[in-house]
Formats: structure tokens, C-alpha cells, sequence
């Protein structure tokens, strides 16, 4: 019985820890605007409201006992910041499949020469600083006329999600049955057999390289700092960082790093029911 | 399709070609090249300023560097936040899974619980832990407000604010050790206990000769990933402290930003971040050296 109470212990503190930072925000933009004008804050808001979050997509809200509270001055620019960073994380999602898929399957199942050389080429892309690849690709974006563009945001994006999500395909297409082998032997071309077969077979696998390419785009901040930030394709992030300097209403801000939240946290059961499948640790035995 | 079969059988290297080639011609246009013009930016004098300039400069990026004492002072930071985020890191991810391998009521949801700081974002993270550490609205403050004082607990100061970093570093990537730990822990056969019991092994003599062996390998792959990760560690750092207070918790990653971003002095920048680059493929080859060399794969 004494075990189950430290068990207890330890997962009342994991709690805690893994919740309070997220708590903190949650609590600022459920406070009022009385509220927030208390030293310290409340650590738990006596009225919760949900008017921050109308505030930002740029509706009044009216509290129970009549108060206004006015729309956020920033609401286009989050709203704005919503469809950009939507669009950029399901394009890059969509690139990064395609572009890993094929990849990721020929270093799983094939040899063929200079295999281990791409490989640490696959490797050391994943070591690079995003701060330096970011350098030359602002030098070229402005050559180009790309910096301030969804479309380069993509393009770097991919320089993120294209190598980490490869390195872990890799080790789990390996891990799986060689299905393949028996299905040619039937008559099955290596193309057919690839998209019938290996790929329905791996769905769980690729969900979860799906899933963590969104998530790389969707929370992806340094390279749109540098590249789109104060231009019209403003990402959601840079969005709310670029409001931090306007000044904003406390509970607004923390309703719109909320908002950010919400699909990492939706994703949240399901990457951690299989991301212990991915085979991080070593791909290329 | 199976009608195809009448063509004859690419091989593996051909089929290999045709397939992943879209992919490294990709790959190379988008990693390859861009690193190969920063190569050439970090041996140029860029200016941006009145038209974009460029004049040959040969070493002298580089060996600026080594006389910046910026760069030096950056340099310490981040083997300081490195050092302290990935200790943090590697026994917390350690001892959440240890906790998550136990059977418990509603674990799929703890789990999530558990998993959730990982899925949140750096800069979003970045600015939870500014706020939980000012003294204006954070954590501390209200803890002492509540014991009925009005003092203001500010953690954002010079002799502890890489700490802070360490922390909220440690709380966005603990989470991803666990749950590969824990993967590692569900492959050690129960029997194995059992033994141990019998032969009256204590809990501590347990961990240590049943636990551990199969996670070594992986403590010490972990142990390399979150390295690197601290040391290209840059969104969090910049949003939570921006360098700051001072040049306090000012990371190489966060030195190269401002030479490069905000100097506009991109040859220099590109130089310093190829000592960054360096640093951290010689740290991961330096914990081979000392500790993965030795451990086997299981």
C-alpha cells in the first residue's frame, strides 16, 4: 500500500508539472479586466470569462453584469495569423509525405551504393542550427523576392521536417514485416507493392510522421521571425510576438497563445499512443 | 502494376534512384546548397546596405570570431544551459517513465498529461516561462502573496535566469525521452523481476541490474539528441529572455541572430554559426567517445 501512495505522490507531481506553465496561461485569459488590474493576479479567476477569446477574432463581449468588454485592436492580425499558419502546416504536412514516403522506403528496404554517405547527409541536416541555415536562405529570399512569402516559409520549412521525419520513417519501415519480398513473388510490381501493401500496412507510422510534421510547422517560429515577420503572410506566432510590442490586454494575449495550443494538445493522446513505436534510437543498424 | 510485369525487373539501385531521386535533388537544392552558399558568405564581407556587395575576405570572418569576446561569452552560456538542460532533461524523462511503466487508473490520460509539453511550442512555452518567472506575474510572487506577503519573486535575474531557461527547456523535452524510455521499459520480460525478488535484491540493486542495462543504449542516444537540440535551442530562449537581462542568457544561437539579423552582418554571422555547428557535431562525437563506444544496441 505505502508503494501505491508514492505512486500517487509522483503522479499528483507530474501533474503539476506538466500543467501548471499551461494553467498559468488558461488562468490569464479567463480572468476579467478587474481582474487583471490586482497585484499579483488571482491564481484562480473568481468569474471565469471567456471574453478574451471573442476579443481576439474581434467581437465585443458583454460579462454577466453588463460590462463591455472591447474587441482586441490586433484581432485582424491573429485572424490573419490563423490562416496562414493553417495553410503553411497542411501544405508542409502534405510536402513532407510525399517527399519522405518514397525516401524513407528505398533506405529501409534497399541497399544500393553511397547509402551510408546519404544517410549522414540526412543526419547532419538534422544537427543544423535552424539560426544558420536561416542566413543564407535570408540572403537568397531577398535576391529572390521570396522573403515575406507563404510559399518560402514552405520551402525552409521542409529543410526542418523533410530530414527529421525521414530519420524516423526510416527505423520503422524496418521494422516492419518484409510483406514486400512475398508479394513479388506473386506478381506484384515494386511500385504496387509499395503503395498496396507497404503503405496500408505502415498507417500508423505515417501517421505519426504526419502529425509531427504539422506540429514542426504549426509551432515553427524562428524561421518566420526572420523571413515573413511584419509582412502580410504573417504566421500565427509571429502574429502574437508582434503584438507583444503593441502592448495588449494580458487576457487577450494569453487567450491567443491558448488558441495555438489547441491543436498540439488534440494531437497529444494519440502521438503518445505511438511515438514509442518510431525508431528514433537507431534506424541504420 | 502485376500487367507490368512483362518489363524487365528494374534493380535495387535503379528502382532506389528512380524513387528517392525527386527526393535528393530536393534535398539538395534546399539543405545542400544553402549550406554551401553559407560557406561562401562566411569567406565575404556582405553588405546589404546601398545595394547588396560582396567582397572576398578569406579567413577574416573567422578569425574575427575568435577575438569577439561576445562569442566567447555566448559560448560559455550555452555550454552552461547545454550542461544543465540536458541533466535536467535526461533524469526527469528517466523518472516520468519509470512512473508511467507502473499499472495506474486513468494512465492514458496521465499519459497525455505528461506527453502535452512536448506538442506545445518553444515560443509559446518561451512565453509561459517569462511569465511564471517575473516577478510581476509569477509563480513565486503569488506563492508568497498567498503566505501573506507582498515581496515580488523574480526569477528572471542574472545569477539565475539560465536556470530558469534549463527548466523550461527540460519541461518541453522531457516529455519525448519518457515516452521512448517507457517503449524501452515495456520490453524487459516480467520473469526478470520475479528473479530479482527472489534473490532479495533491493529496489535500488533492482533498477540498477534489471532496469538499466536495456536503456543504457538509449540514455545514451537521448542523451546526444537533447544535447543537440540545447544547443540549436533558440524560439524559447529569444522569446523568454531575449538574451537577457544583459547579455545574461545570451546563447551563441542567440549571438548569431543578432550579428546576423539584427547587425545585418551576414558573413560574420555565417562564420560564427559554423563554430555552432562545429561545437555541436564535436560534442556528439565526444559522448561517443566517452560513453556510447562502450554501450551495446539492444
Amino acid at each position: 500500500m505505502r508503494r501505491n501512495r508514492y505512486l500517487a505522490i509522483a503522479v499528483v507531481l507530474a501533474l503539476l508539472w506538466s500543467l501548471v506553465p499551461i494553467y498559468w496561461f488558461c488562468r490569464m485569459a479567463l480572468l476579467t479586466p478587474l481582474e487583471i488590474q490586482q497585484y499579483p493576479w488571482p491564481l484562480f479567476p473568481r468569474a471565469p470569462n471567456v471574453a478574451s477569446f471573442w476579443n481576439i477574432f474581434g467581437y465585443d463581449y458583454f460579462l454577466s453584469d453588463g460590462t463591455r468588454v472591447p474587441a482586441s485592436g490586433q484581432a485582424n492580425q491573429i485572424i490573419r495569423g490563423l490562416y496562414d499558419s493553417i495553410f503553411v502546416s497542411v501544405v508542409v504536412t502534405v510536402l513532407t509525405l510525399l517527399a519522405v514516403l518514397p525516401l524513407a522506403y528505398v533506405f529501409a528496404r534497399l541497399e544500393f551504393r553511397f547509402k551510408s554517405v546519404l544517410l549522414f547527409a540526412i543526419l547532419l541536416s538534422v544537427a543544423l542550427p535552424p539560426v544558420s541555415t536561416l542566413i543564407p536562405f535570408y540572403a537568397m529570399y531577398i535576391r529572390l523576392g521570396l522573403s515575406g512569402t507563404l510559399t518560402g516559409l514552405v520551402i525552409v520549412d521542409l529543410t526542418i521536417t523533410v530530414p527529421f521525419v525521414a530519420w524516423m520513417l526510416i527505423g520503422y519501415f524496418r521494422n516492419l514485416p518484409p510483406i514486400e519480398r512475398l508479394a513479388r513473388m506473386d506478381g506484384y510490381g515494386r511500385l504496387a507493392a509499395f503503395v498496396q501493401l507497404v503503405i496500408p500496412l505502415a498507417k500508423s507510422g505515417i501517421a505519426v510522421a504526419a502529425v509531427i510534421a504539422f506540429l514542426f510547422a504549426w509551432n515553427e517560429y524562428t524561421y518566420a521571425l526572420v523571413l515573413v515577420n511584419g509582412s502580410t503572410a504573417n504566421t500565427l506566432p509571429t502574429a502574437i510576438s508582434g503584438f507583444l510590442f503593441q502592448d495588449p490586454q494580458p487576457a487577450n494575449l494569453a487567450a491567443s497563445v491558448v488558441v495555438t495550443i489547441i491543436p498540439p494538445a488534440l494531437v497529444a493522446y494519440f502521438l503518445q499512443r505511438h511515438v514509442g513505436e518510431m525508431n528514433l534510437v537507431d534506424p541504420v543498424r | 502494376m502485376a500487367s507490368d510485369r512483362a518489363r524487365r525487373e528494374l534493380s535495387d539501385t535503379q528502382f532506389a534512384l528512380a524513387i528517392g531521386m525527386p527526393v535528393f535533388v530536393f534535398l539538395v537544392i534546399v539543405v545542400a546548397y544553402p549550406l554551401g552558399y553559407a560557406i561562401w558568405m562566411s569567406v565575404h564581407k556582405i553588405v546589404f546596405f546601398g545595394g547588396y556587395r560582396s567582397t572576398f575576405t578569406g579567413w577574416a570572418n573567422f578569425a574575427r570570431v575568435l577575438s569577439d569576446p561576445n562569442f566567447w561569452w555566448s559560448t560559455w552560456v550555452t555550454i552552461r544551459l547545454t550542461f544543465e538542460a540536458v541533466m535536467l532533461t535526461m533524469l526527469l524523462g528517466l523518472a516520468l517513465a519509470l512512473m508511467l511503466n507502473r499499472p495506474m487508473v486513468g494512465g492514458g490520460l496521465v499519459r497525455t498529461v505528461v506527453f502535452l509539453p512536448w506538442c506545445v511550442s518553444l515560443y509559446g512555452a518561451g512565453l509561459m516561462f517569462a511569465y511564471l518567472a517575473r516577478g510581476q506575474t509569477g509563480l513565486g510572487t503569488s506563492i508568497a502573496y498567498a503566505f501573506g506577503s507582498m515581496a515580488s519573486v523574480d526569477l528572471m535575474t542574472r545569477e539565475v535566469v539560465i536556470e530558469v531557461l534549463a527548466v523550461g527547456a527540460a519541461w518541453t523535452m522531457a516529455p519525448l525521452v519518457a515516452f521512448f524510455l517507457l517503449a524501452n521499459l515495456k520490453t524487459i520480460p516480467s520473469r526478470l523481476y520475479d528473479l530479482a525478488a527472489l534473490d532479495r535484491l533491493s529496489r535500488f540493486e533492482t533498477f540498477w541490474n534489471v532496469t538499466l542495462p536495456p536503456l543504457r543504449y538509449t540514455l545514451f542516444v537521448f542523451t546526444s539528441i537533447i544535447t543537440v537540440l540545447s544547443m540549436k535551442l533558440f524560439d524559447f530562449i529569444f522569446v523568454m529572455t531575449g538574451g537577457g537581462p544583459g547579455t545574461t542568457s545570451a546563447t551563441l544561437t542567440y549571438q548569431i541572430y543578432k550579428v546576423s539579423f539584427k547587425n545585418l552582418d551576414l558573413g560574420y554571422g555565417a562564420a560564427m554559426s559554423f563554430y555552432l555547428l562545429f561545437f555541436i557535431l564535436a560534442s556528439t562525437f565526444l559522448l561517443y567517445l566517452v560513453w556510447g563506444r562502450r554501450e551495446t544496441r539492444f
